[in-house]
């Protein structure tokens, strides 16, 4: 008996905690809101997050995207050419470019160098009182801290995704025409028949979200950050893990709700 | 202060009880201050001294009893109208909390930024003048992690007086700093006072100061103020406890 109320108890426990988190970023979410409408955007803190988030990311991610895209051509190359369909790689490569592996990897990417950097930036600020300070001198830490954050990413996130597709693109390209000696004709031609408006779209917008989860996310946890260096080192540790997964589950629902707007049929 | 004038006090704070776990760390604090009084905190480490002066300006909200400025209930305030009341006051944190990112110039110009002043000249000159006041005009633009524990605690008391707020709440001004500038702190304390009729409110284990700066002394002792008086009451009272805690006796034998 008491190991099925301990087990219901543990059951219970976990939801409640569930609940409560996705309830505080919901809180963080309303915070953000009230920003917008009750408090004051940061401009000149917004564009430091900019350079911060967007141009300091750009190496990580075109080195993402463009080994990608050149080991996703050449795997496709050794098989395809079995078929005889060697030129045709580049139609495979850009549509799964656009649609899952840009995104999602430059997503990654961009949670292990920005997500993780937020989560300990703002919970240093919060062990040493540094938040307690902002409070104390007026200013909301949702507005000093979160916003241009917010703000930053959403015009980020979407450039770093289409820079890493383009960069994939590229070395796919060369990889294809330098390597594997197919025509550049052939190669582009088949690129752009199968790749349209769409699928670059359901890349931007899949950037966007993921955008908003790793930045809320990040944030959050930096903002409960407690306990010292322990503690903004499980913030941190946090922060990567919750938004990673977050991403990874979210990309699939997404892909299923984009598929329908944006059918990948069409395109073929 | 006459007591004909009809005196509404600044801040009072009734019944305050915060407990953090299973710690009741404040359990019914009671305590009137009056505009322009300088009002001296003293008891020992850990029993909520610091937790009382967050209360005062919202930075924790209590469990019973509340906060009142002007008779407007600080502690059921959401955090963006406690924003503006805090405009009102200025605060030093025990560890200074300087914003790492920033320099010492610009940390203690952050207060009248967020203020709404916007003249560049108008923000040089008072920043010029709040470090004058604390003998750190040299290291303006340093990074505050270049600079010593008692220059940060410097920092952070020109960044907590330069908006001239009514109220400053001091955490421990003057521990880590040597005897000179002890006096220079508790001196700028009493000028503030003097001169723009600021009230303080202010956490201290020295007691040198607390006679040279108090108007009144309160003692926080088991959650509760065990003490309030004149710091000539003080010097004067029988309670053991506060000859003890003066004069430093612990009671120990070598």
């Amino acid at each position: 008996m008491n190991i099925i109320t301990g087990f219901l108890a543990l059951l219970g426990r976990w939801t409640l905690d569930n609940l409560s988190y996705y309830g505080q970023l919901g809180a963080l979410m309303g915070e953000l809101r009230d920003c917008v409408f009750h408090g004051r955007i940061r401009w000149r803190l917004m564009m430091e997050q900019i350079v911060n988030i967007g141009y300091g990311t750009q190496a990580v991610v075109i080195v993402t995207g463009a080994f990608t895209g050149a080991v996703f051509t050449a795997q496709s190359y050794f098989k395809f050419k079995d078929f005889g369909i060697g030129s045709s790689v580049g139609s495979v490569v850009s549509v799964s470019l656009c649609r899952e592996l840009g995104p999602v990897l430059a997503g990654l990417m961009v949670t292990g160098r920005v997500g993780a950097a937020m989560a300990a930036e703002i919970g240093t600020m919060k062990v040493s009182e540094q938040i307690d300070a902002l409070r104390v001198m007026g200013a909301h830490p949702v507005d000093y801290l979160v916003m241009p954050r917010f703000l930053a990413m959403m015009v980020s996130m979407p450039l770093l995704i289409a820079e890493c597709i383009a960069f994939g693109l590229s070395a796919s390209v060369l990889v294809g025409t330098q390597v594997f000696k197919i025509p550049f004709a052939w190669f582009w031609n088949h690129v752009l028949n199968h790749t349209n408006l769409e699928d670059v779209s359901f890349g931007m917008i899949k950037g966007f979200c993921f955008g908003i989860l790793i930045v809320l996310i990040s944030c959050h946890q930096g903002l409960l950050a407690s306990n010292g260096a322990v503690g903004v080192g499980r913030s941190t540790t946090r922060a990567v893990v919750f938004s990673s997964l977050a991403l990874l589950v979210a990309n699939f629902f997404l892909t299923m709700l984009l598929n329908y707007f944006f059918p990948l049929g069409s395109a073929l | 202060m006459s007591a004909s004038q009809p005196v509404e006090p600044f801040i009072r704070i009734s019944g305050l009880a915060k407990s953090f776990g299973a710690q009741k760390t404040l359990q019914g604090v009671d305590l009137t201050i009056h505009h322009g009084e300088t009002i001296v905190l003293i008891g020992p480490s850990g029993e909520g001294k610091s937790v009382l002066l967050k209360h005062i300006i919202g930075l924790l909200h209590p469990d019973a009893g509340k906060v009142e400025m002007e008779g407007i209930d600080l502690s059921h305030m959401k955090e963006r109208q406690l924003l503006k009341m805090r405009r009102r006051m200025g605060y030093l944190f025990q560890n200074a909390a300087l914003f790492d990112s920033l320099t010492v110039a610009e940390n203690v110009a952050f207060p009248l930024r967020e203020s709404g002043v916007r003249d560049k000249a108008e923000i040089d000159q008072r920043v010029h003048e709040a470090l004058d006041l604390v003998e750190l005009e040299e290291h303006k633009n340093k990074m505050p992690i270049n600079l010593s524990g008692g220059m940060r605690k410097r920092v952070g008391i020109a960044r907590a007086i330069i908006n001239r707020p009514e109220c400053i709440l001091y955490d421990e001004p003057t521990s880590g700093l040597d005897p000179i500038v002890t006096d220079v702190i508790d001196r700028m304390i009493q000028r503030l006072q003097k001169r723009f009729r600021v009230t303080s409110i202010v956490i201290t284990h020295d007691m040198g100061s607390v006679f040279k700066i108090a108007d009144r002394v309160a003692m926080l002792k088991n959650g509760v103020i065990h003490w309030l008086g004149t710091p000539e009451e003080l010097r004067n009272s029988p309670d053991p406890d506060i000859q003890d805690f003066i004069a430093g006796r612990s009671g120990m034998t070598a």
